[in-house]
């Protein structure tokens, strides 16, 4: 019998049509990839493991959540330190270095700190009873702290792009779900209506490397065709477009009526300050983890990562991935995992949960307890953490809009029925007004939308 | 394949990945008597790494709410710990940002049009 395919192993002929086979160096290797592939994606389908060490045990790290959340998956590439791997495309001859190591991230002896302090580092109390002590400890954590060199060389001003301001009609944030179905139900019904191409631009932004936020890890097809049906009624799509913050005071000098406020978006053309008038905020979740073990381990996974890795980038996920926790991302990988003649085992974290990722330095098994006690040892290519999203409220937060916390839920963005916050012109749609399912999150999506358009109709008529 | 190696990896739960707090990290800020998440955040640090806060923030404040529940006399003694589960402050920029993009962008010239 076959052996089934391991961890990261390409899945063909999976986008393979419109993938270009490049080939980038990672501490002096060169590893083939494909266009389509972000680092991190390249760098666990050639079976790199470890990515980097952390600040302060030096343990090894690895991608956890793909999406840009968490800070797992920092690497030099380039020559610049710091940069997400899950958020960098690989190009033909592109670089990348692990960090926060010595001699190197494969054997650094400098994880004996992790021996050292096994339950944790109190500062406070470290070294500091005696003040010889204190100088002496102020200069190694010197010495250790922080993360990453220095750039190789700092880009010249003139080298980079210059910056651009402008004013659309409604903004979008987040092309996920929830995002393009509003920003479909917005351009559906203002296209015909609209007295000019002001009142009618529809921008919606996206700071992923590829547009489509979750549907990238539950259902690619469905997110193409949303996107393609949100750019044929006339929605621009700024992709790789990140929104760094809303600035209440800041004047910009498209703004109507010189009001105050503005996004401040990085693009890869520069930065945009951004306003419109109506905001809304479709910024979803942040990939959570879950408290067990060993739960930095590298193969403990997001359940959103490896819906990226399984669907979006074409890997196979191994033969036993152990999915832990019963969201509906979870269900839909789990179903199509099985489909592909996998041996996923899904536990809901509740009555089975994990207590402990065993191997190293990628986990090969969990120690799994059942509600009355029992335990067991359940072996797995790779742990999955399906736990829902924390809403991602922080710029709506920024815009003045309230949050609540519901100890399931997170922070989540309150808005009224029609999905306005406390702002007028600002709406939130979709996770980070709390976990829902793909589905919800269209239809909350939609519903918004429709709101946003009428309330700009109504505007019209007065 | 890879030859990564560990040795050493002790059993850790952590709950900051970014600046390596660990749930017996938290535990200690409890029992230093430290209620409210800007003090766990002061006295452990967790928060203040590349993530700011988006993976630790709802499993801290889960763990901070529980505490006080099993404290119920808490609310009599410290007042100001009975006030709302409060997340970290938001302060911009909330992803990365080069300074080079936001010093290349600081003056503005007609709308619409680059600007330097």
């Amino acid at each position: 019998m076959p052996s089934f395919p391991p961890f990261g192993a390409r899945r063909e002929p999976t986008r393979s049509a419109d993938a270009l086979p490049v080939s980038f160096h990672h501490e002096g290797q060169q590893f083939s990839a494909r266009d389509t592939d972000t680092v991190a994606a390249a760098l666990l389908a050639a079976g790199v493991q470890v990515f980097g060490r952390s600040i302060k045990f030096h343990r090894p790290r690895s991608a956890f959540c793909l999406t840009g959340d968490c800070g797992s998956c920092l690497m030099r590439i380039d020559g610049q330190p710091n940069v997400r791997a899950c958020q960098t495309k690989v190009a033909e001859g592109l670089r990348c270095e692990r960090q926060n190591a010595w001699p190197s991230a494969s054997l650094d002896v400098l994880a004996a700190a992790d021996c050292f302090f096994p339950q944790g580092m109190d500062h406070h109390h470290l070294m500091t009873a005696l003040r010889p002590l204190n100088q002496l400890m102020q200069r190694v954590v010197q010495e250790l702290g922080g993360l990453g060199r220095l750039p190789d060389a700092a880009p010249t001003m003139d080298s980079l792009p210059l910056g651009q301001a402008r004013h659309v009609s409604v903004a979008v944030i987040g092309a996920g779900p929830a995002g393009v179905t509003a920003a479909c139900a917005v351009a559906a019904r203002r296209s015909p209506m609209a007295k000019s191409p002001r009142d009618r631009s529809i921008l919606l932004l996206d700071a992923a490397p590829v547009p489509g936020g979750r549907y990238l890890s539950q259902a690619p097809e469905r997110g193409a065709h949303a996107l393609f049906t949100a750019q044929s009624l006339g929605v621009e799509l700024s992709p790789q477009s990140s929104v760094f913050a809303y600035y209440p005071e800041d004047i910009s000098p498209c703004a109507r009526n010189g009001q105050p406020g503005l996004l401040a978006v990085s693009t890869p053309q520069g930065l945009l300050t951004l306003t419109a008038d109506r905001y809304v905020y479709a910024t979803g979740g942040h990939p959570q983890n879950a408290l067990f073990g060993n739960n930095d381990r590298p193969g403990v996974l997001s359940v959103r990562a490896a819906g990226l890795l399984f669907f979006h980038h074409g890997l196979h996920l191994g033969e036993r991935p152990l999915i832990v926790g019963d969201t509906d991302e979870a269900r839909a990988l789990v179903a199509a995992l099985v489909s592909m003649g996998a041996k996923p085992r899904h536990i809901d974290g509740v009555s089975e949960c994990v207590l402990e990722a065993l191997g190293s330095p990628w986990v090969r098994a969990a120690r799994v307890t059942t509600r009355s006690g029992v335990e067991k040892t359940i072996p797995c290519d790779v742990l999955i953490v399906a736990e829902p999203p924390a809403p991602a409220f922080e710029l709506a937060r920024l815009h003045g809009a309230a949050i609540a916390f519901a100890e399931h839920a997170g922070f989540a963005v309150q808005t009224n029925s029609v999905g306005e916050t406390q702002v007028a012109g600002v709406f939130a749609c979709g996770d980070v007004c709390g976990p829902l399912t793909l589905d919800e999150a269209q239809r909350q999506g939609h519903a918004v939308g429709e709101a946003v358009a009428a309330s700009l109709d109504q505007e019209e008529l007065r | 394949m890879s030859q990564d190696h560990d040795l050493t990896v002790a059993s850790k739960i952590l709950l900051c990945r970014c600046e390596d707090v660990t749930l017996h990290d938290l535990q200690a800020a409890l029992d230093s008597g430290h209620q409210t998440i800007e003090e766990v955040k002061r006295f452990t640090g967790l928060g203040t790494g590349p993530c700011q806060g988006k993976e630790c923030l709802v499993p801290t404040c889960r763990l901070l709410q529980r505490a006080r529940a099993e404290q119920p006399d808490l609310a009599t003694r410290h007042p100001e710990s009975s006030v709302d589960v409060v997340p970290f402050t938001v302060r911009p920029p909330v992803s990365s940002v080069t300074l080079g993009q936001l010093a290349r962008s600081a003056e503005h010239g007609e709308p619409g049009t680059p600007t330097r």
